[in-house]
């Protein structure tokens, strides 16, 4: 479990356009400069919404992410939906 | 000179990333009385805007997470959400005035980090795009940690503030003082879309009669408990409570929109 890698990677490709586009153009090349298990890794390479908030990813990385990826709003409802 | 204009506005993306998924009514009523304000704010001639305000990992992560940060920027980019859209700019910084505030924060017993780069997110860009349209004047942010525990708490922001009014109120500059954030709002969590109505009506009747006390007694298990994640940022609320407590607050607008996932408030001070 590397969670602190794992909301790093987040933190990067949100913020910084530079980082965002070098993701975009290899998102396996790119996850690999983090620290992370392989279960982690597959649920950031498939932007699996559910499994990320259920790992700890804090809710205002995990919805900015999943909006990069033009994840509507009751999409990402329905991925969350019974984790209240 | 003094602080010429001060208020308090809720931030949510979805005011300009999904305006229209709102009640119209709502939005018209919401964003209207934002805009008025902005005039108002321009019609006060302020030299700069001191912001209180707050960021989603647009700056600080988990390595190094400041309770207070100034920033001393000469400029500002952003907003770093493409989804925004509110176009990307550079806003100016006010240097000068962030070192001033700076040096009287280390001279009276607070103890700040300080930054010459910072971004802007949706958390001062969507309220500079709404009350500082043309984004002329120059600012100077300061972030309150309200993203991540541990964070400053009310009594202590509400402090600040106190700090920060004597400060301004003796500056040779007009500024403009304005917070950021909330009010009940659980941002990306499963229970997003929940608005804690009752909270934000007791919330604004303690800020709009002065209830100091109250405000300053806000716990962080309360808050998060009743306000969720994002009502955290009603520190900058409280902390501009500090700063004009011989002012009037007049409620602008308070709408629960849910499709912004947001109880939005609007409260304008005046002297």
């Amino acid at each position: 479990m590397s969670l602190y890698q794992l909301q790093k990677l987040i933190y990067h490709v949100n913020r910084d356009a530079a980082q965002r586009e070098r993701y975009r153009q290899d998102p396996a090349a790119f996850i690999k400069n983090y620290e992370l298990t392989e279960t982690e890794s597959k649920a950031a390479l498939d932007v699996d919404v559910r499994t990320l908030y259920t790992m700890g990813v804090h809710s205002l990385l995990l919805r900015p992410f999943s909006l990069l990826h033009k994840l509507s709003n009751e999409d990402y409802a329905k991925a969350l939906k019974g984790l209240e | 000179m003094s602080i010429v204009f001060a208020c308090a506005a809720s931030h949510a993306p979805g005011m300009t990333a999904w305006t229209e998924a709102a009640p119209k009514e709502q939005a018209d009523n919401f964003l209207g009385s934002y805009r008025k304000l902005g005039a108002s704010l321009a019609a006060s001639r302020p030299d700069a805007i001191v912001a209180l305000t707050v960021e989603h990992w647009a700056n600080f992560f988990l390595n190094n997470m400041p309770s207070f940060c100034i920033g001393r920027a000469e400029h500002y980019n952003g907003p770093i959400e493409e989804w925004l859209r509110i176009p990307k700019a550079r806003v100016p910084g006010d240097a000068r005035l962030a070192k001033e505030i700076i040096d009287a924060c280390l001279d009276n017993g607070f103890d700040p980090t300080f930054s010459d780069e910072l971004l802007f997110d949706h958390a001062t860009f969507l309220p500079l795009h709404f009350l500082n349209p043309n984004l002329a004047l120059p600012v100077v942010p300061i972030i309150i940690n309200a993203l991540t525990p541990p964070m400053p708490t009310a009594k202590r922001c509400f402090a600040f503030g106190q700090f920060l009014g004597k400060f301004l109120e003796k500056n040779q500059k007009r500024v403009a003082l304005i917070a950021t954030g909330g009010l009940s709002h659980w941002p990306g969590e499963a229970k997003h879309g929940k608005i804690n109505i009752p909270f934000d009506k007791k919330f604004l009747e303690n800020l709009t009669t002065g209830n100091y006390a109250s405000l300053s007694a806000y716990t962080h298990e309360e808050i998060n408990s009743e306000a969720g994640s994002g009502g955290h940022e009603i520190r900058t609320w409280i902390a501009l409570a500090g700063a004009v407590q011989s002012w009037k607050a007049d409620l602008l607008a308070y709408e629960p929109v849910v499709p912004w996932a947001t109880g939005c408030g609007l409260v304008a001070f005046h002297q």
